[in-house]
């Protein structure tokens, strides 16, 4: 499909208009959700209230102004509880909700509303001029900081500020968002979360604004939606009229205004692949993973942390457990849970996916992940510090219960044992002692417990890589904990802002110790396993095929796509591509080289899936 | 948890992947209506009232960021158990 308007598109900045003409005018914004509408512009104008009026009160009038804007608070306030009391539970929208009641505690914040009043007392401004001032200087905090989506809060801050505007001004638009003809796709300067919760999707397409990018309410609500929206178009607002014929691309953020009837065919065409895209993925969940020349199956498992995920984890095809993450039992309350309390989840876990195996990472706590029932004092290197396995063997009691709770609850399915942060082999066999006296202790009394329960190690720690050789011959299975894992190798901590442009999957030296892990497993007829967010990106698929993994675990959502990628490439072509990367010097280059390689073979899916 | 003049005071880290964002502010400026204690979160040196859905988010608190969560009041135990888990809680949107 090359045709000028492709070619347009390619060289297309954001926010620009390439054709002068009124047919076929292409807008490029950022997509915020996915998937293709073709219908009528609806442009929802609001009145500009940059223009307020702005005067120097008589101080007998402060009382009546201060009242004036008590007023219109509690109007706006109002306002926005009806709103909300529109939408239940089961709307789209409803666990997004709570959005609107940030902006009804705005209202009522002692920043902006004493904020207002003391302007309103003391400068003599009127109301209008003194909310303008205030939410000026509240957006300027903001701007401050650093996070991309807390600093995206000033919108909201922003939104209540105009609506306490407008009802002062007397413009009471709250739009005609919520009676709209059918095909309609609203096109505006900015929606706020409360325009948001009021479109019907009976009738709204999907939706086009200047403002905003990926992290603004409006987009995480679009979502929610499903419709497909796209943000950061800057000009469509005036670009466009109520009437015109639309279409939104909000895979790819392109906008067509006015198209003529063939590119309003090619786009019904692209809607209609769009959903039969995602209908029929769904349907890869169920295949088993297998290479297309039939050589190489792969398990592909699901990371969980809480025992109601495991449903989501079976409809979308996990062959079992490949991480449950014990943490989350003991996160968020005082006390520790009782060994009956862990007996019930991991049995519950275990039994639900019998036959398949289930992973059960032993307590993972300490470094940035904190149990308020676990006391760690403070430490200058978290990180590096009482944390995962060190912290069991430092706490047995802890470690112990926990033990006892697996064993017992693993006699209801296949289960299998992981250790997190194991650094060397002292430590290993000093875990593993544990495990025996536990073991000991249960036969003791006579309870029911898997004796063979299969242990493994979760490879994180760069000297576990270096000597993974002489740990293979001291456990069943190795698990590869990626996330943690480069974090060491590279020394890049990932939530400091200032170095984690340097947090790279496909460093040469990521990829060189997941070879070493693999090379040490086969050497020793080991299974090993990859549980980090790396296993999960159809990016790297190809080449942890070729690096020889057996099962990749990961959020659930990630499977059905996984799966279809497997069964679509030959364990030749992954060997290939596999030595063609460690041919290469860079982390960049390696990552366009995979990128190519899986675009020239996947179009469709590299282009849908792009949202 | 540390008493002293001060009243309680607890370190706890953001567990959030987004951090303290709006729903997580939201809800606990909706919990501390439960409570007649005065919460304060601090966060470098900058100190913020837990009843100011604008403070909190002002505060900026990224994931895995440390804050010290101040109590004083009669239910101040209460109160810092119930703010730490919402400042510990992983879910997200």
């Amino acid at each position: 499909m090359k045709s000028p308007i492709n070619t347009v598109m390619e060289k297309t900045p954001p926010g620009q208009i390439t054709l002068e003409n009124d047919i076929n005018k292409i807008l490029r914004g950022v997509g915020v959700s996915g998937g293709v509408c073709i219908g009528q512009v609806v442009v929802i104008e609001r009145l500009a209230t940059d223009v307020f009026p702005q005067r120097i009160l008589k101080p007998e009038e402060i009382p009546a102004e201060i009242e004036r804007f008590e007023h219109a608070v509690q109007t706006a306030s109002e306002r926005l509880t009806t709103i909300k009391s529109h939408i239940t539970p089961e709307h789209p929208l409803g666990d997004h909700i709570y959005i609107l009641d940030t902006h009804i505690l705005l209202l009522q914040d002692r920043m902006f509303f004493d904020g207002t009043r003391e302007i309103i007392q003391n400068e003599r401004q009127n109301a209008e001029w003194a909310i303008s001032d205030v939410v000026s200087k509240i957006s300027a905090a903001f701007e401050t900081i650093e996070d991309e989506y807390l600093k995206e809060r000033a919108r909201d801050m922003h939104f209540v500020g105009e609506r306490v505007l407008r009802i002062l001004m007397g413009v009471h638009s709250e739009s005609k968002i919520h009676q709209l003809p059918p095909n309609s796709v609203i096109v505006a300067h900015d929606l706020s979360p409360a325009d948001t919760a009021q479109i019907k999707r009976e009738t709204v397409l999907g939706f086009a604004i200047d403002m905003g990018g990926r992290t603004s309410h409006t987009a995480i609500m679009s979502r929610s939606l499903k419709i497909p929206a796209i943000t950061g178009l800057e000009s469509i607002s005036r670009q466009a009229q109520t009437g015109d014929t639309i279409v939104i691309d909000g895979s790819t953020g392109i906008v067509i205004l006015n198209p003529d009837p063939d590119v309003i065919f090619r786009y019904r065409q692209r809607q209609e692949l769009y959903k039969k895209y995602q209908q029929s993925l769904m349907a890869y969940g169920r295949l088993p993973a297998v290479t297309r020349d039939g050589t190489k199956s792969v398990r592909i498992t699901a990371n969980i942390e809480l025992t109601d995920e495991i449903e989501l984890a079976r409809t979308h095809g996990c062959e079992g457990i490949g991480l449950f993450r014990t943490e989350y039992l003991f996160m968020g309350r005082p006390d520790l849970p009782s060994e009956e309390e862990q007996y019930e989840a991991y049995k519950q876990v275990i039994a639900h996916n019998e036959p398949h195996p289930v992973t059960i990472r032993t307590l993972d706590i300490g470094g940035d992940k904190m149990a308020a029932s676990i006391n760690l004092g403070h430490e200058a290197n978290p990180a590096l510090g009482l944390r995962a396995i060190r912290l069991c063997l430092n706490r047995k009691d802890i470690f112990k219960t926990q033990l006892r709770a697996i064993l017992r609850a693993a006699v209801y399915g296949n289960c299998r044992l992981l250790f997190p942060m194991i650094s060397g082999v002292a430590e290993l066999r000093m875990t593993k002692m544990v495990l025996e006296e536990v073991k000991e202790d249960l036969s003791g009394e006579g309870s029911a417990y898997d004796p063979a329960i299969k242990i493994g190690i979760l490879v994180e720690v760069p000297s576990a890589v270096i000597i993974a050789d002489i740990l293979a011959r001291e456990v069943d299975f190795f698990s590869i904990g990626t996330n943690d894992l480069i974090q060491y190798a590279l020394a890049i901590d990932r939530v400091n802002e200032h170095v984690n442009y340097l947090y790279d999957t496909l460093h040469p030296a990521v990829l060189r110790l997941i070879r070493q892990i693999t090379v040490a497993a086969q050497a020793r007829g080991i299974h090993v396993s990859m549980c980090g967010e790396m296993a999960g990106d159809p990016l790297n698929l190809p080449i942890l095929l070729g690096l020889g993994l057996d099962e990749l675990s990961m959020n659930a959502l990630a499977i059905p796509m996984i799966k279809k990628l497997i069964r679509s490439v030959s364990m030749d072509e992954c060997n290939e591509l596999t030595f063609q990367a460690f041919q290469m010097t860079e982390a960049q280059e390696i990552h366009s080289f995979l990128e190519s390689w899986i675009r020239e073979r996947f179009p469709a899916d590299y282009y849908l899936d792009q949202s | 948890m540390i008493i002293d003049n001060e009243g309680l005071q607890t370190m706890v880290v953001v567990g959030n992947q987004m951090g303290l964002h709006a729903r997580v502010a939201t809800m606990m400026v909706q919990t501390m209506r439960k409570f007649a204690s005065k919460v304060t979160l601090i966060k470098d040196d900058m100190e913020v009232d837990a009843r100011s859905v604008l403070g909190l988010l002002l505060l900026a608190a990224t994931p895995g960021s440390r804050i010290l969560i101040r109590a004083h009041g009669p239910d101040s135990k209460e109160a810092i158990q119930e703010i730490t888990r919402l400042i510990q809680d992983e879910e997200s949107d």
